[in-house]
């Protein structure tokens, strides 16, 4: 179950994060602060294989609560995905999740009254973002 | 035969010409979104843009009722003003904006009408910004296009927002009335 999604610039500064009620968004806001480092490495190791910048970077690191995915779009845009250990999502769902929240972004972006890099206050952003969270938890809640 | 000829090169050439003109409707939709923010960027007064934009579609429909006179050459003279907004509607609407608004709300003496929009690609992904949701008409430009391109048509009238999606509501409305005395 996600619990958790966070957006970053290019400049890995922080657009919109969002978590589930349950969570303590503090520690979320940290764990997904100590993943850039990761993201990071990823990135400028796969520079020299020349790989299409739309990546699914996958399981950033282990962490005994939580597993962290990452993301990054050609515009260096990351968005980042907490998940509980306690409920998995399948890796076909979390491919899906990324890529239901490019789309919410893109939508954002093509808002003329929105200037990218300003942190997202969008409502329909947010709702389609809050309810991805609620989603991905009924699939794989049981 | 000579003519004849001519004419038909002129007019398969013209056909092409139109297909390389096509714009994406994205293109279309981000290009009038960054004009508006500009506007309102430019004169900071949703007041002033919300003219500006009338006046901007005024001179568009000028000359795009030619456009649309030349490339509808089925449409007869309108004897009434319910057959011309029938036109706007059905012809008018759909070869430039893709879509067909329907036409509801006549007054009494018929010389006012609604034009309601369910979709707008003008107002595709667009969110007014908290400081002019209650003043800012965002697809005003299409109020000046119908005025200015009826107006070349010998009728004056006067076209105005009611209800816009982006401000809330489910539909976008236009208010169309033509002022008593004319044809």
């Amino acid at each position: 179950m996600a619990v958790c999604i966070a957006v970053l610039t290019k400049d890995n500064c922080p657009l919109y994060l969002t978590c589930d009620k349950t969570e303590d968004a503090l520690k979320m806001n940290f764990l997904v602060h100590t993943s850039i480092d990761v993201i990071e490495e990823k990135l400028n190791s796969t520079k020299a294989a020349n790989d299409p910048r739309d990546v699914y970077l996958g399981q950033l690191y282990p962490n005994e609560d939580y597993r962290i995915f990452g993301y990054v779009t050609n515009t260096k845009i990351k968005f980042v995905v907490l998940e509980a250990v306690s409920h998995p999502i399948k890796d076909g769902e979390i491919r899906d999740l990324f890529s239901r929240i490019h789309g919410a972004y893109i939508a954002l972006v093509c808002n003329p009254f929105y200037n990218p890099g300003e942190p997202i206050t969008s409502v329909p952003f947010t709702k389609t973002i809050t309810s991805l969270l609620r989603g991905s938890y009924l699939a794989s809640g049981s | 035969q000579h003519y004849f000829i001519q004419s038909n090169l002129r007019m398969s050439r013209g056909r092409s010409n139109l297909d390389s003109k096509r714009v994406s409707s994205e293109l279309f939709t981000l290009t009038y979104g960054c004009m508006v923010a500009q506007l309102l960027k430019d004169y900071d007064n949703p007041y002033e843009v919300n003219k500006q934009l009338d006046k901007m579609g005024y001179n568009i429909g000028v000359r795009l009722i030619e456009d649309f006179l030349a490339h509808s050459p089925s449409t007869k003279r309108c004897t009434q003003l319910e057959e011309a907004a029938d036109v706007i509607a059905k012809q008018g609407f759909r070869m430039f904006l893709g879509t067909v608004p329907e036409i509801k709300n006549w007054s009494d003496a018929k010389d006012e009408f609604s034009i309601i929009l369910t979709e707008n690609p003008l107002a595709e992904f667009v969110e007014l910004p908290p400081t002019c949701t209650d003043s800012l008409w965002y697809s005003n430009i299409i109020c000046g296009v119908l005025r200015g391109a009826l107006e070349m048509i010998q009728m004056e009238v006067k076209v105005w927002f009611l209800q816009d999606t982006l401000r809330g509501s489910e539909t976008t409305i236009l208010e169309d009335s033509l002022p008593a005395g004319e044809d």
